[in-house]
């Protein structure tokens, strides 16, 4: 899924300071999922506008769609738009895109930041598996993305840091390419590692992960 | 499988009963279920002694590898030699294993031949070689220690008791019991004390955890409050006692299970508003006590009746237009109540205690609580803040297992409370939503109070731990907005506590 994470207020409270009604969409899958833009999240956010800029100043609607992503959820909210001035959209960077173009004629601000491609850990808390590089190359790596965990993405490793099962850049971070080692050797097609692919011409960073506010505690008492 | 009446469906539910891992207890809660008429399945890991009762069938060497499903309708996968198989159960009774651990250096000693924990003593008089030795000569004498390293119970005073009353009726040794509590609240122990004192047991209480000196020959001082001096022994054995220890496969048998264990590893996890024999989930009960059979019994046979449960049909209702399986009621209910089934999660009618926390946790609001739903609260906030004239106004959430009743009673006893104060009755913290209390500052309300179980007591396990996270996370976000984190407070309460919660009360308008 997406995982995405709320802009801080401050920034959602300029975009859309001067307009008299806005309309705040919600996602109702990935963004949902990930607590960060789902119906609740809506309603919350909504109450915080309200808080900030005093009850009467600015008019809050709610909606939230299953899917910002897909055209057919968002054709039921044509009939809803016309009566506001903004639109403020929690989905993903794709879905607020494609509400973005449906109604061409409204100002849209995003709410969230979309951070990843992850899996889910526990609730609230997501790790980045896929940094979406359009050349899967998982057939040949084992089922495990060196473009994600290696901190250099090498499409053919490891490199020289390779340092007892950790990458040189932190002792907690494994090498991508030990795993990918393990993993291949493990189902006997050790041979695969040494085909090469086209390498591919990007910096990286080492996986990111969020645990959403509010469940930190949580994480912690899960002792994970 | 499910006829409706009003306000209650009868759900059909298997009857059988697994009962996992063997010992005295295991056995024993297996006959007392049995003697109520349910088919008992007993399994363990190891080989097992043939029950008495031949309604119950035997497992032994047998795994449970998983366990699916809820109260009424378990589905384990049962390992063992000759392959797996799937059964089904209506209840699951766990006897969980105990270790031992010797507490000698809590007397700063050190095992060898003659300091010796209470096990290897037990062994050594079952021995006869080591009883013709007690015999021969001049004897022998043994020390017992007790009570000192640890808090005393009966077991380990009936252990020192009838190894003390063995060493003295072989007629030539002496025991001696250094025992700080002598714990005979048990059957039987206290007629064992007066036996082995009449046998010729010498019994100290020394009020001081007695001084041991380890070299070439023992010698232990002790000032004895009755005669008033020290007396001192060299005795050619000492016995130290042992403490009781979580075997590991007791954290194996939570997990699988989904239930808590406390924090040293013993299952069940402690819970005052739960009879001591159920765990967090409904339908698995633990039996670790003498006493507990009977009550796992009684129990099961409450649970299980006569196969038909009469449950409340509204306890938490899933909206399966709503829910996008995203997991998290799955993850957050405490009572393991929730699982999914066509698409959408689905919450069992018997399983579920109604504490509302997967409402209050679901990201699309489509779990609605019986007599709580989100109508209805936001119906009772608005009411709240709108009834009040002049400030403060005070919307407080207040679990109805003890702030609620903390704050009728001080209502009663007429205790002073702010003019503004209004309380909004919740079935658990837990059901306290961020929305909710969102809802009440955007209604008017100047202070918001969340009032919760203490630590530890909260009927839900954990409602009023996630009420605490989301006051703080909202607190944060107050301050975001440029507003006071201190509008917004949560507190814990018992329902005995009506002077403490109005003082608490006061003292908050005051602060507003
Ligand atoms: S809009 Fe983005 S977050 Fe929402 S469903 Fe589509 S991809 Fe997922
Ligand atoms: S290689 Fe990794 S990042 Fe690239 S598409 Fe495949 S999974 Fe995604
Ligand atoms: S939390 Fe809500 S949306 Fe998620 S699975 Fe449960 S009912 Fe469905
Ligand atoms: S109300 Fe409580 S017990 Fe019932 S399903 Fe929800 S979280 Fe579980």
């Amino acid at each position: 899924m997406i995982v995405a994470e709320r802009k801080p207020f401050d920034e959602i409270k300029n975009m859309v300071s001067g307009y008299k009604k806005v309309l705040t969409v919600g996602c109702g899958t990935c963004v949902a999922v990930c607590l960060a833009g789902g119906s609740k999240e809506v309603e919350t956010l909504n109450a915080e506008l309200n808080l900030a800029f005093g009850k009467d100043k600015i008019e809050f609607g709610a909606e939230t769609v299953e899917r910002q992503c897909d055209m057919e959820f968002l054709e039921e909210l044509d009939s809803k738009v016309d009566e506001y001035d903004a639109l403020v959209s929690m989905a993903c960077g794709a879905g607020i895109q494609f509400l973005a173009e449906r109604f061409p004629n409204k100002p849209v601000f995003p709410a969230v930041n979309t951070s990843f491609i992850g899996v889910n850990l526990d609730v609230g808390w997501y790790e980045e598996k896929c940094r979406a590089c359009g050349t899967c190359v998982l057939g040949l790596t084992g089922g495990i993305c060196p473009v994600t965990m290696c901190a250099k993405s090498l499409f053919n490793g490891p490199c020289g840091g390779t340092n007892q099962k950790s990458c040189e850049i932190d002792k907690e971070q494994p090498c991508a390419w030990y795993k990918i080692h393990e993993r291949l050797a493990g189902q006997g097609r050790l041979d695969q590692i040494i085909e090469i692919s086209p390498p591919n011409d990007w910096s990286n960073q080492k996986p990111r992960k969020i645990i959403q506010p509010g469940y930190e505690e949580r994480v912690k008492a899960l002792g994970r | 499988m499910m006829a409706e009446t009003t306000n209650t469906i009868d759900v059909t539910i298997n009857k059988d009963v697994l009962v996992i891992g063997c010992g005295t207890q295991g056995l024993e809660a297996a006959e007392a279920v049995a003697a109520k008429g349910y088919k008992v399945v007993l399994v363990d890991d190891a080989d097992l002694p043939a029950p008495a009762a031949n309604a119950i069938e035997v497992m032994a060497n047998t795994k449970v590898e998983s366990l699916a499903g809820l109260a009424g309708d378990f589905r384990t996968c049962l390992a063992n030699g000759s392959g797996r198989s799937e059964r089904t159960f209506g209840a699951v009774v766990v006897a969980p294993r105990y270790g031992l651990a010797p507490l000698n250096e809590a007397y700063g000693l050190a095992l060898n031949d003659k300091v010796v924990t209470m096990t290897q003593m037990e062994a050594l008089l079952d021995d006869g070689a080591f009883k013709e030795t007690l015999v021969q000569g001049e004897g022998k004498s043994i020390a017992f220690l007790s009570g000192f390293g640890q808090e005393g119970d009966p077991a380990a005073t009936s252990r020192v008791l009838e190894a003390a009353l063995t060493v003295q009726q072989a007629g030539n040794s002496r025991a001696y019991v250094y025992a700080n509590n002598v714990k005979v609240g048990a059957r039987g122990l206290e007629r064992l004390f007066t036996q082995g004192r009449n046998e010729g047991v010498v019994c100290f209480k020394p009020l001081e955890k007695p001084a041991i000196e380890q070299g070439d020959t023992l010698k232990i001082v002790i000032n004895d409050p009755v005669v008033r001096e020290d007396v001192e022994l060299e005795p050619d054995y000492i016995v130290v006692e042992e403490a009781v220890v979580a075997g590991p496969e007791n954290l194996a048998f939570a997990e699988i299970l989904r239930i808590d264990t406390d924090l040293d590893g013993f299952i069940p996890s402690n819970n005052v508003h739960r009879f001591p024999a159920n765990s967090n989930r409904e339908g698995i009960f633990v039996a670790s006590q003498p006493a507990d059979a009977a009550n796992v019994a009684l129990r099961v046979a409450e649970l299980l009746d006569n196969g038909v449960r009469t449950v409340a049909k509204n306890a938490a209702v899933v909206d399966e237009n709503k829910c996008t399986i995203c997991l998290t009621c799955y993850r957050c209910c405490p009572h393991g109540a929730i699982f999914w089934e066509n698409g959408i999660a689905a919450i069992s009618p018997v399983a579920c205690q109604g504490c509302g926390i997967c409402a209050s946790e679901c990201p699309m609001d489509a779990i609605q609580i019986g007599d709580f739903t989100d109508e209805a609260l936001t119906a009772d906030i608005q009411e709240a803040v709108a009834s009040v004239s002049g400030t403060p106004s005070i919307v407080a959430f207040c679990c109805q297992n003890s702030a609620l009743e903390a704050g009728e009673a001080a209502k009663a006893f007429d205790a002073e409370l702010p003019q503004g104060f209004r309380m909004v009755q919740v079935p658990c913290a837990g059901k306290v939503d961020v929305e909710f209390i969102m809802k009440a500052f955007v209604e008017g309300a100047d202070g918001v109070m969340v009032a919760a179980c203490h630590e530890g007591n909260c009927k839900a396990e954990r409602g009023n731990t996630f009420a605490k996270w989301r006051v703080e996370e909202i607190q944060k976000r107050l301050e975001t907005i440029g507003l006071s984190k201190d509008r917004l407070i949560f507190t814990t309460i018992a329902s005995n506590m009506a002077e403490e919660f109005s003082m608490k009360v006061r003292m908050f308008a005051e602060q507003l």
